[in-house]
Parts: structure tokens; C-alpha cells; sequence
């Protein structure tokens, strides 16, 4: 079976710097895959590589077989590829229901139908039930900037799966958000995971999350893999402790 | 309690525009004209605010749009081709340099974009005076006919407010339906974060592109209602001071409020009536308010209102701002 994500050799660098240096990996269909690695380590560089945010310097990126070279970040959303950010990213002056139906609407019909059709561009529904699916309903009709830091995560990541994609990239979707809404937030991307057979690849800080969610982990340092493997060997692997705590 | 807010909006709607259907009646031809200016600066300051206001991309350059409206309409009419071809006309010529305009707001964002806006602004100012073989340079454009509607003639100041009026009123359902319609929401979301926005499918060059041309197409609108109500143009009212004023307009109604345009126009063309007295102090007077204005609600007046409204609710209905 045909790999959903595959990236082969890929080097990012800016100016003397290879943020990304020479990193190869790939996901399987339904799999959730965490990558994990100190900071400045190179793990945001290499998602915003995959995702046409920034145009990677070598090597290259394939989704579901097919490349993905000069694919800006729209046309790759509308594939089915989907994100979160690591900063907060909804739209502040507009409430949780139209942040929900943005993501999903230019997945639906043309440009034309999407002037002239219904203002919710059919998509009532499915908002109402990914914010009862991630317990957004008292705040459906709230301003999404007035929400709490942890409402706002949750909000991000609803958004994200809206339009219904196959492959998913969280960057740090756990960083500051408080010990019951992370369990809810961990529980949700299960059930997704496991109801929609999407895949997820998961950027964290937060080891017993990261630990919890994937079974397969990728560790990332100076730009370069440094190991692979499942939570427990990647706990015990003595270049991971290295690379955390120092010599 | 959402619903009946509706139901009063509604009726408040419906009240002013037969109040606007009356009015000439109990107005003096001086009267009528100003309502009939502010019709018209309330369609071109409804455009800026689809640019500016709700997609977030500054522009210094709307009272231009005007411009090539009212001198496209001016050129056409008095050549004898009838007002419907000057309108089409303006519209298209508006779409296509208001998405060309567009471009370079796809690489630079807030003052260095009100830069480009302001140098297009003065090139096409240069344009309407120098182009005398076209615009007529400074001695502009005179004789602009009125038009008539299947047979009846537009011509006295009462028949071409009408006109005036029901352009507003089709321009205003067509924002209205614009600013609902999912592409409203894709405005919203290049101003409030494109990167975001990009990154959830929405094709923020195209969405970019379209908000500059859509907001120049209301300013062309403008410019050819224009041009029949004071028959006679020449380059100086479609100077950067126009550009400016309409800006002032938006920012004083509420910027990315619906009704704040026709509130900013209504100051932006009123007020100056009621200043008169005051002579050469009027700019001063003008630009004392905008300041304490700003200083104290940005988000303008009708944000103004709405804080007061939401205080007094507050006051009747203390559970109204308990925390939830």
C-alpha cells in the first residue's frame, strides 16, 4: 500500500543553517506518528516544508504517491491535507460556528456557488456537530479571540478536521493547554483516528501525550533523525537522553 | 430575544428608507442635492469598506475609482451613448484596475500598501488633468446629461435623487448578500490571519484580488452617479482629499460594520453644511472630532453605540454579563 505521507531526503536551510538536514520518513494510512525533539531542533521547519508553506531546498515530499512540489498551502489543503500551528491560530473576531464553517467551505462547490449559494455554504450542520463532538455548544455563538487559551486549542483543532481530511499535521496541539481539556483533546484525536481512519502526525513537547497517542516516534535533532520507534524504546534510547538532558 | 432584535432592525431599516423616500418633499433643491451626494459617498464608502473594512487591505486609492467613474460616464454621455452603457462600462473598467491594483497587495501589507494605493491615487489624479484630448484637463468635462428611465427624463433634482437612492438601495442588498455569503467569510479571514485562512483552503491571492476588485467596482458606481448629479466635472474633487475623506467615512461609521458607511458618509457630507458658519475652521473642527473619535472608541461610531447599547442591556439584565 502506497504510503499517505512520504518525504525523502528533505533539507531546508536558511542561509548557512540546515534547519532540516537530509530527513526521510513515512507514514501509513490510519497510523499516528508523533516527532518529538528539543528545540530549535527543526520540527516546525519540516512541517512547514510538507505543508508548501516554505519551499524546501532539496529532497521531496509525496502525498498518497503523488508529489506535491510547488503546491501552495490551499491547493494541498484542498487534497485533503490539513494542519494545526504551534502559536494559536482561529479567527478572533469571528465566533467558534464561523470559524468551523470557514474550514470546510472551500472544499464545497466553485467560487460562483460560493456567492451565490446559502451563507453557511451548506455546512450548518456538520459545524453544530464538530462542536458538540469537541464540547465547543455553549460557546457555538462566542467571538473565538473571548475564548480560554484551552477552548481556543480545541477550536484550532476542530477546525483542522472540518473538512473531513485524510491527513492531519498537529504541531504542538497540547503546549499550554491544562491537564482535563488535554485528556479530552487526546480522546477526541483517538476517536477520529480510529472513526475516520485519518492520519495524524504530531509534533509535541509533552511526552506522556505524545507517549499516550502514537505508537511509532520519530526524534529529531540539529535537523537530523535520530532515532525511530515505539514510545518505549524511544524512553530508553540513550541518544534521545543525550539530546534532551546533555552530557 | 436574537430574533426580536431582527424584527425591530427591520422595522428601524424600513423607517429610514421611506423617511429617505419622503424626504425631498419637505427639502429645498439644495437639500435634495446633498441627500443625493450622500447616496452617492455612502455606495463608494460601502466599497472601501469591503476592501478595507472586512477583507483588511488599505487602500488610499477609492476616491480614484470615482474618478474614472464619473469621467467614464462624463466621456460617454456627452458623446451621446446612453447612461446603461456609461454604467457598464465603468464597471468593468473599475473591476479590471481594481484587480490589477490588487496585486501588489499580494506582496505588501498595511502602510507600504497605502503607499501603492496613494502613488496610484496621484497617477490617476495626473491622469484627469493632463490627458486633455481625453478628460479635458482642468477645464474637465460640462453639459453632462441626466438620464432617463423607459421614456421619463431624470432631470430635476427630486427625479435624479430617486436615482441616486435606488442605486444605494441595489447596492446595498448586493453587500449585504456579499458580506453573508461564504466569500464575506474568506474576506474576514484574509484580514483577521491569511496565513490561516491559506492554510484552511481558502485561495487568499484569488480572495485578495477580488476584494480590491469588487470594493473599486462600488467606487466606479459611484463616480457615474456622480457625474449626472453635478453635470459638470474636472479633476480637483477626485484628489487624494477624496481618497482620504472616504477612508474617514469608513473609519469614523465603524470600519467592518455593515451600516457604518452610511453613518460616516452622513457625517463626512453633513457636517461641513453644519460647520459652514465656522468658516476656515471647519478642517480644524473636523479633524479635532476625528482624533477625540478615535482616541476613544476605534472602532467608530456605530461601535461606539453598540458599547453603549450592550451597557444599558447590561444594566436591565445583570445576568447578561456574569461570567460564564
Amino acid at each position: 500500500m502506497t504510503p499517505v505521507l512520504e518525504v525523502a531526503n528533505l533539507r531546508k536551510s536558511f542561509g548557512g543553517i540546515a534547519a532540516v538536514d537530509g530527513v526521510s520518513f513515512a507514514v501509513n494510512s490510519g497510523e499516528i506518528l508523533g516527532v518529538i525533539g528539543p528545540n530549535g531542533s527543526g520540527k516546525s521547519t519540516l512541517f512547514n516544508c510538507i505543508l508548501g508553506q516554505l519551499q524546501p531546498s532539496a529532497g521531496e515530499v509525496r502525498v498518497s504517491g503523488q508529489s506535491i512540489a510547488g503546491f501552495r498551502p490551499c491547493d494541498l489543503n484542498r487534497l485533503g491535507v490539513s494542519r494545526t500551528f504551534q502559536l494559536l491560530q482561529v479567527l478572533p473576531e469571528l465566533s467558534v460556528r464561523e470559524n468551523l464553517i470557514l474550514a470546510g467551505q472551500e472544499h464545497r462547490g466553485s467560487m460562483l456557488s460560493r456567492l451565490f449559494g446559502p451563507p453557511d455554504a451548506g455546512l450548518g450542520e456538520a459545524a453544530a456537530q464538530m462542536i458538540d463532538f469537541f464540547r465547543l455548544s455553549h460557546l457555538a455563538e462566542e467571538k473565538a479571540g473571548l475564548l480560554s487559551y484551552g477552548q481556543q486549542k480545541l477550536l484550532d483543532a476542530a477546525m483542522a478536521f472540518m473538512a473531513g481530511p485524510h491527513l492531519v499535521l498537529l504541531d504542538e496541539p497540547a503546549s499550554g493547554v491544562n491537564p482535563s481539556m488535554l485528556a479530552l483533546l487526546r480522546e477526541r484525536l483517538r476517536a477520529i483516528n480510529q472513526e475516520q481512519g485519518a492520519t495524524f502526525v504530531v509534533i509535541e513537547h509533552n511526552m506522556e501525550f505524545v507517549m499516550a497517542l502514537c505508537r511509532r516516534i520519530l526524534v529529531l535533532v540539529e535537523g537530523r533523525l535520530i532515532a525511530e520507534g515505539p514510545p518505549e524504546a524511544i524512553r530508553r534510547d540513550p541518544r534521545v537522553i543525550e539530546a534532551y538532558l546533555g552530557n | 430575544m436574537k430574533t426580536r432584535a431582527g424584527v425591530i432592525g427591520r422595522l428601524v431599516i424600513l423607517a429610514l428608507f421611506a423617511f429617505l423616500v419622503v424626504a425631498p418633499y419637505g427639502l429645498k433643491p439644495y437639500g435634495i442635492y446633498i441627500l443625493s451626494l450622500w447616496a452617492v459617498m455612502t455606495i463608494a464608502a460601502m466599497g472601501l469598506n469591503i476592501t478595507l473594512g472586512y477583507a483588511g487591505q488599505v487602500s488610499l486609492a477609492q476616491g480614484s475609482f470615482v474618478g474614472i467613474g464619473a469621467y467614464t460616464t462624463a466621456i460617454l454621455t456627452t458623446h451621446g451613448y446612453p447612461f446603461g452603457l456609461a454604467i457598464a462600462v465603468s464597471i468593468l473598467l473599475c473591476f479590471a484596475v481594481g484587480w490589477l491594483l490588487g496585486y501588489p497587495a499580494l506582496r505588501v501589507q498595511h502602510h507600504y500598501l497605502a503607499f501603492v494605493t496613494l502613488a496610484f491615487s496621484t497617477l490617476c489624479f495626473l491622469v484627469f488633468r493632463n490627458e486633455e484630448w481625453l478628460t479635458g484637463g482642468i477645464y474637465g468635462i460640462s453639459g453632462i446629461p441626466r438620464p432617463s428611465f423607459f421614456g421619463v427624463p431624470a432631470s430635476s433634482p427630486r427625479a435624479y435623487y430617486y436615482v441616486c437612492l435606488a442605486g444605494l438601495a441595489l447596492v446595498s442588498l448586493a453587500s449585504w448578500g456579499l458580506i453573508r455569503s461564504p466569500w464575506g467569510r474568506a474576506f474576514r479571514a484574509l484580514r483577521e490571519n491569511a496565513m490561516r485562512a491559506l492554510s484552511l483552503g481558502v485561495d487568499t491571492r484569488l480572495y485578495t484580488l477580488m476584494a480590491f476588485a469588487i470594493g473599486s467596482t462600488l467606487g466606479g458606481v459611484a463616480g457615474t452617479l456622480y457625474a449626472p448629479l453635478v453635470q459638470y466635472i474636472d479633476p480637483s474633487p477626485f484628489a487624494l482629499s477624496l481618497s482620504l475623506n472616504l477612508l474617514l467615512m469608513v473609519v469614523v461609521g465603524g470600519s467592518s460594520s455593515f451600516f457604518g458607511p452610511y453613518l460616516g458618509a452622513l457625517i463626512a457630507v453633513l457636517l461641513p453644511e453644519w460647520l459652514r458658519f465656522t468658516e476656515g475652521l471647519y478642517l480644524i473642527v473636523y479633524g479635532a472630532l476625528v482624533v477625540v473619535l478615535m482616541v476613544f472608541c476605534p472602532s467608530g461610531l456605530l461601535g461606539l453605540a453598540g458599547r453603549l447599547l450592550h451597557r444599558t442591556s447590561a444594566a436591565a439584565d445583570p445576568a447578561a454579563e456574569a461570567p460564564r
